[in-house]
């Protein structure tokens, strides 16, 4: 039995800018591996831990993404091996294509019977490929997880719901997004890191695997209006609060 | 484009407004469970037991998408689990952050809103919209479509227990006002200064993703930014928030914005109306004061 952790190897865009044109320049921002997917790996390896299974991190994205060094980033969180798409293509991709792939991916793993991924990328932030990945696989898809043990049959999934918590039983395979707090994560000792380059780690391209293709193309990129601010300043609370009034904001 | 195209409404929630107002053509709802809804000229109900995530094929089964028609889902934990099903079903993009959708086309805000991204798709396109805060103008004729939706069965999976505390429910998308807090907050006790001012002012609380999962010092349903809730009140008061783009992407619709930090230089004032520099714990307790005093005459 395999359980696979799908992550992402992206751009933080505290540190993109939008050009003039629209276009965001990326050129400052460092990928790594997406802010909360440590959670969603550190999840999927206590699940794996408790039933003796295969962690199998599974990822898509330019080729960037099968360099040593993101690999070693990666595997040192704890995966037993990896299959990545590697592929400049990719950075084209609608979410649908990329969970599509994802879904390759993860069937080329074989016997995968639990998708962890984290609550959504930090570049993105759309949180939809968890989902879609189901959708081509046709398992059920449970979001806003912080918790997943297994049991004889499936999972035991705990889920944040508005207002508490719910505790849903899952029968067969099926794919989870964490919550960004689930789990803490492990930091990557030195050993695992050394331990990291020796896993075994597939790196495809596209012409590797079977993926959808999803006809969408973009026609371009332009700056969002900009909200107009008045930007008065204040020293003191009583004369914003009398401001607030005068312009009947209160 | 073609003329008779339908938008098709898939929900398990009432507040579908935004997403009867970005629809073209007919408007088919595909509601799961069993709220009212109103705004639309067709439903399609699917009735529900156990979670509603398990239901994903039924509802893939119910929505009858043409090339050419939109499929709009509202935008909570079950909705995206239902459009991830229609777009790996139906092999179409996923859209998000809609600002305007006609068949083939649309105008996406991307990666926070910080840029608007023109797309064209063939076929079917799927977008998440959020919810709303009231439900859709009256209409009085909709006609009902019953679903038999026991020809498939739904993903085998149910609900072994919940607990949900009824008092947590903050309802950030229909506050008219909010005032969200920030790390300026030194302890969990100190949101009583904001908690103050809202009750004077009529406002509900939100926060910074830090103070719900670093600090756990808030629920999470009040955590603002973008993947929280993203808000478009009238008045926003950010207290002690220094204005990273993952908080401001979610409340940078507010019709108007209120900073107050002791940071001259944090971002979150190139994005005010009105600005303080100063301590909150000095410039709250003097706000609260002040407007019990106008409302006092």
């Amino acid at each position: 039995m395999n359980i696979a952790v799908a992550y992402k190897y992206a751009p933080n865009p505290q540190d993109a800018r939008v050009q003039p044109d629209g276009q965001v320049d990326w050129s400052r921002a460092k990928p790594a591996v997406s802010e909360n997917d440590p959670v969603a790996i550190e999840m999927g390896r206590r699940v794996a831990a408790a039933c003796g299974a295969q962690l199998i991190g599974v990822c898509v994205g330019p080729q960037i993404v099968g360099a040593a060094m993101a690999r070693k980033n990666a595997m040192s969180r704890g995966f037993d091996r990896g299959i990545i798409l590697a592929d400049d293509q990719s950075a084209q991709w609608n979410s649908t294509q990329i969970a599509s792939a994802l879904a390759s991916l993860i069937q080329r793993a074989e016997d995968v019977t639990l998708v962890v991924a984290g609550d959504s990328s930090i570049d993105d932030a759309q949180g939809v490929v968890p989902a879609i990945i189901a959708g081509y696989l046709q398992w059920s898809a449970f979001l806003d997880v912080i918790d997943c043990e297994p049991t004889d049959d499936g999972y035991r999934i705990t889920q944040r719901v508005h207002g508490g918590t719910r505790t849903v039983r899952v029968s067969g395979p099926c794919v989870i997004a964490t919550t960004s707090d689930a789990v803490t994560p492990a930091v990557p000792s030195m050993k695992d890191i050394l331990a990291a380059g020796k896993k075994p780690v597939d790196v495809l391209t596209a012409s590797d695997i079977d993926c959808d293709d999803i006809g969408i193309t973009t026609v371009g990129y332009r700056k969002p209006p900009v909200h107009q601010r008045k930007k008065r300043m204040f020293s003191h609370a009583d004369e914003l609060v009398a401001a607030l009034y005068e312009d009947e904001v209160l | 484009m073609r003329d008779d195209m339908t938008t098709w409404i898939v929900t398990t929630e009432p507040t579908i407004a935004p997403l009867c107002q970005l629809a073209v053509g007919e408007r088919h709802a595909v509601v799961v469970g069993d709220c009212e809804i109103t705004g639309v000229d067709k439903v399609t109900r699917l009735a529900i037991s156990g979670p509603a995530e398990a239901y994903a094929p039924q509802v893939v089964a119910a929505v009858a998408a043409q090339p050419g028609d939109i499929i709009l889902v509202v935008n909570n934990s079950v909705g995206r689990v239902y459009a991830g099903a229609l777009a790996a079903a139906f092999h179409a993009p996923m859209l998000t952050g809609v600002r305007n959708i006609a068949s083939g086309a649309a105008v996406l805000g991307r990666y926070g809103g910080m840029t608007f991204q023109d797309v064209q798709f063939d076929g079917v396109a799927v977008g998440l919209v959020e919810p709303g805060d009231i439900p859709a103008s009256a209409q009085s004729h909709i006609s009902i479509q019953a679903h038999d939706a026991h020809a498939i069965a739904p993903y085998p999976a149910t609900c072994e227990s919940e607990e949900t505390n009824a008092h947590a429910d903050i309802n950030l998308n229909a506050a008219r006002r909010i005032i969200g807090v920030g790390r300026g907050f030194v302890a969990k006790e100190d949101i009583d200064l904001a908690r103050q001012l809202a009750a004077v002012i009529e406002a509900e609380v939100g926060c910074t993703r830090p103070l719900v999962e670093g600090k756990g010092w808030m629920e999470r349903d009040a955590y603002l930014g973008v993947s929280g809730h993203t808000v478009s009140p009238q008045l926003y008061i950010a207290v002690g928030i220094s204005g990273q783009i993952h908080h401001t992407a979610g409340i940078d619709q507010s019709e108007t914005i209120v900073a107050i930090n002791n940071d001259e230089t944090a971002a979150i004032f190139d994005i005010a109306d009105y600005g303080l520099v100063g301590n909150l714990y000095e410039v709250l307790p003097k706000m609260t004061k002040a407007v019990r005093q106008h409302k006092n005459g």
